[in-house]
């Protein structure tokens, strides 16, 4: 049970090959690069969708930050369809290694803070107090705020492993139950059927609200230090 | 701009001179021979309107008819439903949790897209037709302003053909005006001379009249001096006499 339970998580090898990059670079298909202006209708909707999301996150910084806006973009897009695509049967989500999402976190937010120490040093030490502490707090504070910076990138990471994780492993669980009790009880079978439907509904949304998470935060980051 | 179709038309007659100049600064060194003929990215080829038809939404229907020779219509439908009954009672694909949630996802999956895909699709129509037509207006824009400008032209070199009738008010104007001008100095002129002679003729009147009246003033006084005393008595008898006969005239006729 336990390891039926946790085998779809494992790194997909075929015959002794690591595969999984393979996985992870097809999402790219997914996205057809086109040199026409009319284009067909996914690359028209994927346009719209890009601008859309393009104007709504962007709008917030100022030109430097705006540099990176293709960064960001790239990541909303490959974390939303790694995890949309994640939730079709027996296929791997890549997001689920915590291994690959600290190397997305970890990054960025490095990238972020240290561009924003270097450039606005006074600006970014002045984030660790907020304003209108009392002074005999600022000590403990001061050292809060610290941690607190240094918990961002894990934060990032492990919010996003745990929730993609914890759905497959939901719909798994979930789809046991109404497995094991078709046999003895169609009525309840069905009733967790319908849980199971509800849950799905819900792994959707997750997916792409994780990805839309992700990114927002990295852009937060992103404002603060620019 | 010129330039660039005249160089697009030297191209399109002459091939070969594209090449001339391209292969001008290496021509010593590599004799590869870039862009023959005309360049191919445009016009860009057409996409299909249509995709490949599918049956149940994967299977493509070439397949259906590479069967129907053989098997008929319900040939590769019964194929599928072997080889699934195959796969599920040979235990090659076994049920596990993973079928219960492939059930729903699929199962979610196809009622969203049986429910909302015309629309999606419309939408995606739609927004390839915003577009082209925000292209196309623009277009329809600068070729309205380039024939208003033509118009416009054309307009103003009719206007400059009837030109010269402005000139000919302008000069008929400006010789009125020197006409009115001399005549009103003309008549200036008159009137001066005309006053100053005026002028000569009262006086020579003025002067007769005070001699008139000098003359007479003269001639009265002498006779008045020349009147003596002695006539002066007879003159005043001789009126009460003549006085007296109209009193006893008078007398007479009102009483008849």
């Amino acid at each position: 049970m336990n390891e039926n339970l946790f085998a779809s998580f494992a790194t997909p090898t075929l015959m002794g090959l690591p595969v999984v990059l393979l996985i992870i670079m097809f999402p790219m298909l997914l996205y057809p690069p086109s040199n026409r202006l009319i284009t067909n209708r996914l690359s028209a909707i994927q346009q719209w969708l890009v601008k859309l999301i393009l104007k709504q996150l962007m709008s917030i910084h100022n030109t430097k930050g705006r540099t990176w806006s293709l960064m960001l973009i790239s990541l909303i897009l490959f974390i939303g369809s790694t995890n949309l695509l994640g939730l079709l049967p027996h296929s791997f989500t890549p997001t689920t290694q915590l291994s690959m999402n600290l190397g997305m976190a970890i990054p960025l937010w490095a990238g972020a803070v240290i561009m924003g120490f270097r450039h606005k040093t006074k600006s970014s030490l002045a984030h660790f107090l907020p304003q209108g502490t009392p002074i005999p707090l600022i000590p403990m504070l001061i050292i809060i705020e610290t941690i607190s910076l240094f918990i961002q990138p894990m934060a990032l990471a492990i919010r996003l492993t745990a929730n993609i994780t914890a759905g497959h492993l939901l719909m798994h669980l979930i789809g046991g139950a109404t497995l094991a009790l078709m046999s003895i009880s169609t009525t309840t079978a069905f009733i967790t059927f319908i849980i199971l439907l509800l849950l799905t509904m819900l792994e959707f949304a997750v997916a792409l609200i994780q990805a839309y998470v992700f990114t927002l935060l990295v852009s937060l980051y992103l404002h603060d230090n620019t | 701009m010129l330039s660039r179709v005249v160089l697009s038309a030297a191209a399109a007659a002459a091939p070969s001179l594209k090449n001339a100049a391209l292969l001008g600064p290496g021509v010593l060194q590599a004799t590869r021979i870039f862009h023959t003929g005309q360049p191919s990215l445009a016009p860009v080829p057409p996409l299909p309107e249509y995709g490949g038809k599918v049956r149940l939404g994967l299977i493509p229907e070439e397949f259906f008819q590479f069967l129907y020779p053989k098997t008929g219509v319900t040939g590769p439908y019964m194929l599928g439903t072997g080889l699934i009954l195959y796969f599920l009672s040979k235990e090659i694909y076994v049920i596990t949790p993973e079928t219960i949630t492939t059930v729903s996802t699929v199962g979610l999956l196809v009622y969203a897209i049986k429910k909302y895909g015309a629309s999606v699709a419309q939408f995606a129509d739609k927004l390839n037709e915003q577009k082209i037509a925000r292209l196309e207006e623009v277009k329809q824009a600068s070729m309205k302003y380039i024939q208003d400008a033509i118009d416009f032209e054309k307009a103003q070199q009719a206007l400059v053909q009837k030109r010269h009738y402005l000139f000919d008010v302008q000069r008929n104007n400006i010789a009125m005006a020197l006409e009115v001008t001399y005549r009103e100095r003309l008549h200036r002129v008159y009137k001066e001379v005309k006053n100053r002679l005026d002028y000569h003729i009262s006086v020579q009147n003025m002067m007769r009249r005070k001699e008139q009246e000098h003359m007479i003033n003269w001639v009265e006084k002498n006779v008045v001096q020349s009147i003596s005393t002695q006539q002066e008595k007879e003159t005043i008898a001789k009126c009460i006499q003549d006085l007296k006969l109209l009193a006893k005239k008078a007398q007479a006729q009102p009483v008849m």
